[in-house]
C-alpha cells in the first residue's frame, strides 16, 4: 500500500452559522491525480485551503504530507497551492516573480519556469497584469511547479483557459506527475478533462464527501439497472441505491455494491464517470434519502 | 517514434486505445521489432492522459508479450502480434481504395459504404461460424 | 525576504527620499537666510532683555507655518501611505497567498517586512525633526519655547515616536480592515485623535506641576523654557481674580478692583496702592524647564508602547487568520 499523502477525519469548517465543510473524511494516496468535484458552494475551495494550511478547521483532524499543516519552511516547501483567483503581483514581470521564488524557497528550479514560458510564447518581461487569463494561469502553474512540491492543490485552475490552453496545462501537470514525486488534487467543473487526466476522485456535495477513491475501482462498484416498474426492496437489501428514477413503466437505478444482481428482470450496464458523478450530485438537489448513512464515507482502491 | 492519439469521446477506454494503436502500428509496419516506444512521460505530455493509463497500456502489451521494459533504457518492441506480414496491409489497403473509388462513382456516400461493410463483415462472421 | 521587501517598496522609498530631499532644500535655504538676518540683528541689539524679541523673527517667518504642518503631518504621511496599504493591499488582492505559499513562514514574512518599514519610518521621522531642529536652533538659545505644545512636538525624539506610532496604526488598520482606503481613513482619524488626546489630557500630568505664588508687584517668571499650564491672581480670601477683555490691569488685577491711586502707578507705586496689592497673590502653575527631556522620554515611551501593542495585535490576528 502506497503512503497516503492526504488523510483527513471528520474535517469541518464553519463560518458563524454557515457550514462550509462537514465531517470530511478522505484519503489521497501518493502519485494520484485526484479530481475534486462538486457543485458550487459544496466546499471544494474550503477543503483545498484547509489542506494548504491557509485556513484552520473548526473540527476534525488531518495529516498532509505526514503532518498537520503548519508554519514550517520544510512543510511549506512541499505544498503548492493555486487559488482560483490567480494571486500574482500585477505590477511584477514573470522574471521578477521567478526572482521572488528564488529568494523565498530553498528548492527552486528557475530554468524550468523560463523554459516552460518560452515554449508557450509567454513574455518574461511584461507585467503579470497585462498578460491574458490563460497566460497568467500558465505562469502561476509554472511558478508553483518550480518549487518542486510533493503535493499540488489546484482550485479551478483551468476555468479561464481556452481548450488548447487547458489541454497544455493538463498535459504539463500529468507530465510532472509522471516524472515522479508529485501528487495532485485539482478541482474543476469540466468532467471531460478530469476523466482523461485523473485517476482518483473526491466528490463533494452539500459540504459533505459523497465519494472518495480511485476512479476505476469506483466505476467498477457502480452499475445502472434498467427494468420494469416494480418494487426495489430486494435490490436495496444487497446494494446501495444512489439514484432511482421511476417512470410510468420503467425503473432506472444507479446502484453501488459488489454483490451480483441475480434478478433477471434487471438489465445491467456499466456506468461512466459523468453519469455517476451527476447521480450523486443530483441526489442532494432532489433531497433524496436514497443513501443510508454509512454509504458515502468509505474509501476504495488504496491498494494498487 | 509512434505518436498516440487518445479520443476522450470514444467508448473505448483510453488505455485500450493506446494498446490498439501499438498493435495497429505493429501490424502496418510503422513500428518494428526493436523499436523504442515513447516514455510514459512523453506520452502523457502529448496526450494529457493520466500516467497510470499509459502504464496500464504498457503493462497490458507486456503481458501480451509484444513489448519489454529494459530498466534504464526504455521500453522496446519484442515481437509483432500474430497476423499477416506488414506488406499485406498496404496491399489490401490499396485495393480497398480502388473499391471505394468505384463505390463513390456508383453514387454511395460514406454512410452507405460503412453499413455495406458492416453487413458484409457480419455475413462473413456467420459464414465462418457455420463452416 | 529582505530583498522582497525592498523590491515591493522601493518606489515608495525613493519617493520618500525625494520628498525628504526637497524638504531639506527648503529648510536649508530658509534657515540660512533667517540665521543671517538674525545674526545681523543680534549684532545691533543690547544683550539680555532687548534681544529676546529677536525670537519673534523666527516665529513670524512664513516658513514656520509650513514647518509646523510638515512636521505634524510627516508621521501621518508615513502612516497613511506606507502603513495602511502595507498589509491591506496584499490582503485585498490576494497576493499575500502567493508569498505565504512559498517556503517562508507567515511570522518571518511579517517580521521582516514590518521591521524594515518601521525602521524606515523612524528614520524619516527623525530626519524631518533633525532638519526642523536645526532651523530653530538660533531661536532656541534666545526665546526658549520648546516646551510648549506645538514646539514640543516638532523637536527632540518624539517625532520619531509619532512616526512609529502612525506606521503601526496604519499597518494594524490595514490588517484588520483588509482594504486600503478604509485603513487610511482610520489611520488619519486615529492618529489625530490620539495625538490631540495625549497633548490635551495626558501630557500636562506626566509629572505633577509646580505651583509658585509670588508678589504681584514684583512678578515672577520661571527660568528657562518652562511650560505654563495656568497663571493668575488670587484675591483676598483666596478668590480667583477674573479679568475681562481689554480691561486695564495692574499686576494682573483689574483697576476696578483697586483703589484709584493704583491708576496713577508708574515706576513707583503709591503706598495706598501697595497696601491694597498686598492682599493679592499671583500664582503660576507650570512644568519646569529641566523636565523637558523627561517629558520627551515619557511621551516617546508612550507612543512606542502604543506602536508595540498595535503590532502585537496585528501579529496575533494575521498569523492565525484564514486567507
Amino acid at each position: 500500500m502506497t503512503a497516503a499523502v492526504i488523510q483527513t477525519r471528520g474535517l469541518s469548517k464553519r463560518y458563524r452559522r454557515v457550514s462550509a465543510l462537514s465531517d470530511c473524511t478522505i484519503t489521497v494516496p501518493e502519485a494520484r491525480i485526484s479530481a475534486l468535484i462538486g457543485p458550487n458552494g459544496a466546499g471544494k475551495t474550503t477543503l483545498l485551503r484547509l489542506l494548504a494550511g491557509l485556513a484552520r478547521p473548526t473540527a476534525g483532524e488531518m495529516a498532509v504530507l505526514g503532518g498537520t499543516p503548519r508554519q514550517d519552511p520544510a512543510f511549506l516547501a512541499g505544498i503548492g497551492f493555486l487559488a482560483q483567483e490567480i494571486s500574482l503581483y500585477k505590477r511584477f514581470t514573470a522574471q521578477t516573480h521567478i526572482a521572488i521564488g528564488a529568494h523565498l524557497n530553498h528548492r527552486w528550479d528557475a530554468v524550468s519556469v523560463r523554459d516552460r514560458l518560452r515554449s508557450l510564447n509567454i513574455p518574461l518581461d511584461r507585467p503579470a497584469g497585462s498578460l491574458s487569463g490563460g497566460q497568467r494561469a500558465q505562469l502561476a502553474l509554472a511558478l508553483t511547479l518550480a518549487k518542486r512540491p510533493r503535493l499540488l492543490l489546484l482550485d479551478e485552475p483551468v476555468a479561464a483557459l481556452d481548450p488548447l490552453a487547458r489541454r497544455n496545462f493538463l498535459a504539463q501537470l500529468a507530465e510532472a506527475v509522471a516524472v515522479g514525486g508529485l501528487t495532485v488534487v485539482l478541482s474543476s467543473h469540466l468532467l471531460a478533462d478530469l476523466e482523461r487526466v485523473a485517476d482518483h476522485l473526491i466528490l463533494l456535495a452539500a459540504s459533505r464527501v459523497q465519494l472518495c477513491g480511485d476512479i476505476d475501482a469506483m466505476l467498477a462498484e457502480h452499475q445502472v439497472l434498467v427494468g420494469p416498474r416494480k418494487p426495489t426492496t430486494a435490490i436495496e437489501r444487497t446494494h446501495t441505491v444512489v439514484q432511482a428514477i421511476r417512470a410510468d413503466r420503467q425503473t432506472t437505478l444507479l446502484i453501488r455494491g459488489n454483490a451480483p444482481v441475480l434478478d433477471p428482470a434487471w438489465e445491467s450496464a456499466e456506468v461512466g464517470l459523468e453519469e455517476m458523478v451527476l447521480a450523486y450530485m443530483s441526489q442532494e438537489s432532489m433531497g433524496q434519502d436514497a443513501a443510508p448513512a454509512n454509504s458515502h464515507l468509505t474509501t476504495v482502491g488504496e491498494e494498487k | 517514434m509512434i505518436s498516440f492519439r487518445v479520443d476522450g469521446r470514444s467508448v473505448v477506454p483510453p488505455y485500450l486505445q493506446i494498446v490498439q494503436q501499438v498493435r495497429q502500428a505493429l501490424r502496418m509496419g510503422l513500428l518494428d521489432v526493436g523499436d523504442k516506444l515513447p516514455a510514459v512521460r512523453e506520452v502523457v505530455a502529448a496526450t494529457a492522459v493520466n500516467p497510470n493509463t499509459v502504464l496500464k497500456a504498457y503493462r497490458d502489451l507486456e503481458r501480451q508479450g509484444l513489448i519489454e521494459a529494459r530498466a534504464g533504457h526504455g521500453t522496446f518492441v519484442l515481437k509483432r502480434p500474430p497476423g499477416p506480414p506488414p506488406g499485406t496491409h498496404s496491399r489490401l489497403g490499396r485495393s480497398l481504395a480502388r473499391w471505394v473509388r468505384q463505390a463513390r462513382e456508383a453514387g454511395l456516400d460514406d454512410e452507405s459504404i460503412e453499413s455495406l461493410l458492416r453487413v458484409t463483415l457480419r455475413a462473413a462472421a456467420e459464414e465462418e461460424e457455420i463452416a | 525576504m529582505t530583498w522582497l521587501t525592498w523590491r515591493q517598496h522601493r518606489v515608495q522609498l525613493y519617493l520618500a527620499a525625494a520628498l525628504l530631499a526637497a524638504f531639506a532644500v527648503v529648510i536649508v535655504i530658509s534657515g540660512r537666510q533667517i540665521t543671517a538676518q538674525f545674526h545681523d540683528a543680534a549684532a545691533t541689539c543690547a544683550a539680555g532683555q532687548g534681544c529676546r524679541h529677536l525670537g519673534g523673527l523666527f516665529m513670524g517667518s512664513h516658513v514656520v507655518g509650513f514647518l509646523v504642518i510638515a512636521t505634524l503631518g510627516a508621521p501621518l504621511l508615513v502612516g497613511m501611505f506606507w502603513g495602511a496599504p502595507l498589509l491591506a493591499a496584499e490582503l485585498d488582492t490576494g497576493t499575500i497567498r502567493f508569498a505565504w505559499m512559498q517556503s517562508v513562514t507567515r511570522g518571518r514574512w511579517l517580521a521582516i517586512k514590518v521591521g524594515w518599514l518601521m525602521l524606515a519610518a523612524a528614520v524619516w521621522g527623525g530626519a524631518i525633526s533633525a532638519l526642523v531642529a536645526w532651523w530653530y536652533s538660533p531661536a532656541n538659545n534666545l526665546a526658549p519655547e520648546q516646551f510648549n505644545p506645538g514646539r514640543f512636538d516638532l523637536a527632540g525624539i518624539v517625532p520619531v515616536a509619532y512616526a512609529l506610532f502612525a506606521m503601526a496604526l496604519g499597518i494594524t488598520a490595514g490588517a484588520l480592515l483588509r482594504r486600503t482606503l478604509p485603513a487610511m481613513a482610520v489611520t488619519f482619524a486615529g492618529f489625530v485623535a490620539v495625538r490631540v488626546a495625549i497633548v490635551l489630557w495626558l501630557r500636562p500630568h506626566y509629572t505633577s506641576a509646580v505651583t509658585t505664588t509670588y508678589n504681584v508687584i514684583r512678578g515672577y517668571t520661571p527660568p528657562g523654557s518652562y511650560w505654563q499650564l495656568a497663571q493668575g491672581v488670587h484675591g483676598p480670601g483666596g478668590k480667583l481674580v477674573v479679568v475681562g477683555d481689554n480691561e486695564p490691569v495692574l499686576g494682573g488685577i483689574p483697576l476696578s478692583q483697586l483703589p484709584s491711586s493704583c491708576a496713577r502707578a508708574g515706576n513707583t507705586v503709591p503706598a495706598s496702592c501697595q497696601q491694597a496689592l498686598a492682599g493679592f497673590r499671583g500664582f503660576i502653575t507650570y512644568q519646569p524647564a529641566d523636565r523637558y527631556w523627561a517629558f520627551q522620554g515619557i511621551e516617546t515611551g508612550i507612543f512606542v508602547l502604543l506602536a508595540a501593542i498595535l503590532l502585537t495585535v496585528t501579529a496575533l490576528v494575521l498569523l492565525r487568520r484564514d486567507v
